[in-house]
């Protein structure tokens, strides 16, 4: 017993003890992934405290959940030329909409339907150029783009969420629906998230809802056979 | 004079209020969760301005959140305290013990043959295994609630220990999990607390701490056996709540399962307008 009551006591005071321990710890930084030498370790610091980015790059691409396949068209059985490859791959162009006709009297959502339907649009209601910048609006991939990977923490994101990191710019903002197929290939960590989650709630229901319901039914008749039993054994009073 | 009721004690006064903050921490979550998931449609904006609005509302959830998660971290300490380190095969599989064991398996399978009446009713002991899986339940949805919940709070610190990709997936479990608690409790948890017949119009006993002998003859016998057996009934009788204690409590009970249900009923109708990420 007193053993008991020693054990209990030892946890009851470890355990905040723990947790304090861990409030106090130095913030690790290992998440971040940003390429930097030692000897500016300091300055590290004070680029995430102040969202202020400048004489270094931080690697590029090298966190994104993204599976990136481009079709190649010169795989396609019939291809539109030997060169059209290039051209149908917008990723790295100055101008993206490049050649695009009557783009003067379009508005974006008319092609990008599906990435106005985000978090940062529906919640936040922020605008395309707010990210994407002014015309000509340079493709992601683009080396000068500050779209770019290698920059967006440091030109795009940082314009909101200050003290943002290359890992933190690596949050996808445009979402591909979590359930469809090609998601699978895309985004395999948010495809098979979703469909865990999915299961997980369709099943925890599809047992509990019938098992509560038959639960139900039959305690309704047992209570009629109490009461029908007591009535007959009136009725022969 | 009408004879009172005998009641035997089920839950401690700590029991009960672990289960109180859980109710009203739980409820505030849903109402503000819900305000910001459903902020889109018309209800969710309504229900957002009635929580303080877009700023107020999140604020809120935040520390509520906190608060849950402090709570949990205590429940857990105090049921470590509970556990009897010198008998530890015992307390930890024994009648008592809230963990899932074989007989639970065998009580479920009895069950749904008494459900259809092929078979005679099982004679449960302390914990139903539907309330072992309303316990632990708690326990893999608090952690997962709790750590997607600190990671979208705190979403720039967040991602210097994981990639920031992985707030996609943060936001993702924190809405399911919420969605698969929310539905359970207000679906399943309240069907089997206040309207199942043999509950209507309340299991009182989370509230009451205590449950008339009759209930337990009924729907606990082996519980009742293991008492008798360890002597332990007498001990174990207590006094009926008072009427007025009976009035707050059924009052409470009612508002809350009213306003669950309210929250529940809206969320299905604007389902279709809100997405899992």
């Amino acid at each position: 017993m007193r053993n008991s009551i020693y054990i209990s006591k030892t946890i009851v005071w470890i355990m905040p003890l723990i947790l304090l321990a861990l409030l106090l710890f130095p913030v690790p930084s290992f998440g971040r992934g940003e390429e930097v030498a030692s000897y500016i370790n300091r300055y590290k610091q004070y680029e995430v405290s102040t969202g202020y980015y400048e004489q270094y790059e931080v690697r590029p691409r090298h966190q994104s959940p993204l599976v990136r396949k481009f079709r190649g068209v010169d795989r396609e059985p019939f291809a539109y030329s030997s060169t059209s490859a290039s051209i149908r791959n917008r990723n790295h162009l100055a101008d993206s909409h490049r050649a695009i006709k009557f783009y003067d009297n379009r508005r974006c959502e008319e092609c990008h339907i599906n990435e106005t339907r985000d978090i940062h649009t529906v919640r936040a209601n922020m605008t395309c150029r707010q990210c994407h910048g002014p015309e000509p609006i340079a493709s992601i991939d683009h080396y000068y783009s500050p779209m770019n990977p290698i920059r967006r923490h440091a030109y795009i994101c940082s314009k909101c969420h200050e003290g943002a990191s290359a890992s933190f710019a690596t949050y996808v903002i445009h979402e591909p629906a979590a359930g469809a197929l090609s998601t699978k290939t895309s985004f395999p960590a948010l495809y098979y998230s979703y469909w865990f989650m999915l299961i997980l709630l369709a099943g925890t229901l599809a047992f509990f809802i019938p098992h509560s319901i038959l639960m139900g039914v039959r305690e309704l008749f047992g209570k009629r056979k109490e009461r029908t039993g007591d009535d007959d054994a009136d009725d022969a009073h | 004079m009408m004879m009172q009721t005998m009641r035997i004690k089920r839950f401690s006064l700590l029991d009960r209020g672990f289960h109180f903050f859980l109710i009203l921490t739980f409820l505030i979550q849903t109402a503000t969760g819900f305000s910001r998931l459903f902020l889109p449609t018309t209800w969710g904006k309504k229900l957002n301005a009635v929580l303080g609005g877009y700023e107020t509302s999140i604020f809120i959830h935040k520390w509520v959140g906190v608060l849950m998660i402090l709570g949990f971290i205590l429940h857990t300490l105090y049921l470590l305290t509970r556990i009897d380190w010198k008998n530890l095969g015992t307390s930890l599989f024994g009648p008592d013990s809230l963990i899932p064991n074989i007989h639970d398996a065998k009580h479920l399978w009895q069950r749904i043959l008494w459900f259809f009446g092929i078979g005679p009713r099982p004679k449960m002991g302390r914990w139903a295994y539907w309330e072992k899986f309303d316990y632990w339940a708690v326990y893999w949805g608090m952690p997962l609630l709790a750590i997607t919940g600190v990671m979208l709070m705190y979403p720039i610190i967040a991602s210097n220990y994981v990639p920031g990709w992985t707030l996609n997936i943060a936001v993702l479990l924190h809405r399911a999990e919420a969605i698969l608690a929310v539905s359970y409790i207000f679906i399943v948890h309240f069907y089997v607390g206040h309207l199942r017949p043999s509950s209507f119009p309340m299991n009182e006993a989370m509230f009451a701490g205590s449950i008339p002998m009759e209930e337990l003859e009924d729907e606990k016998p082996a519980w009742l056996e293991q008492l008798k057996n360890e002597g332990k009934l007498e001990t174990a009788k207590v006094t009926p709540p008072s009427p007025l204690y009976k009035v707050i409590y059924f009052v409470f009970g009612y508002t809350a399962l009213g306003f669950g249900v309210y929250l529940l009923i809206n969320g299905i109708i604007y389902s279709r307008y809100i997405t899992l990420h």
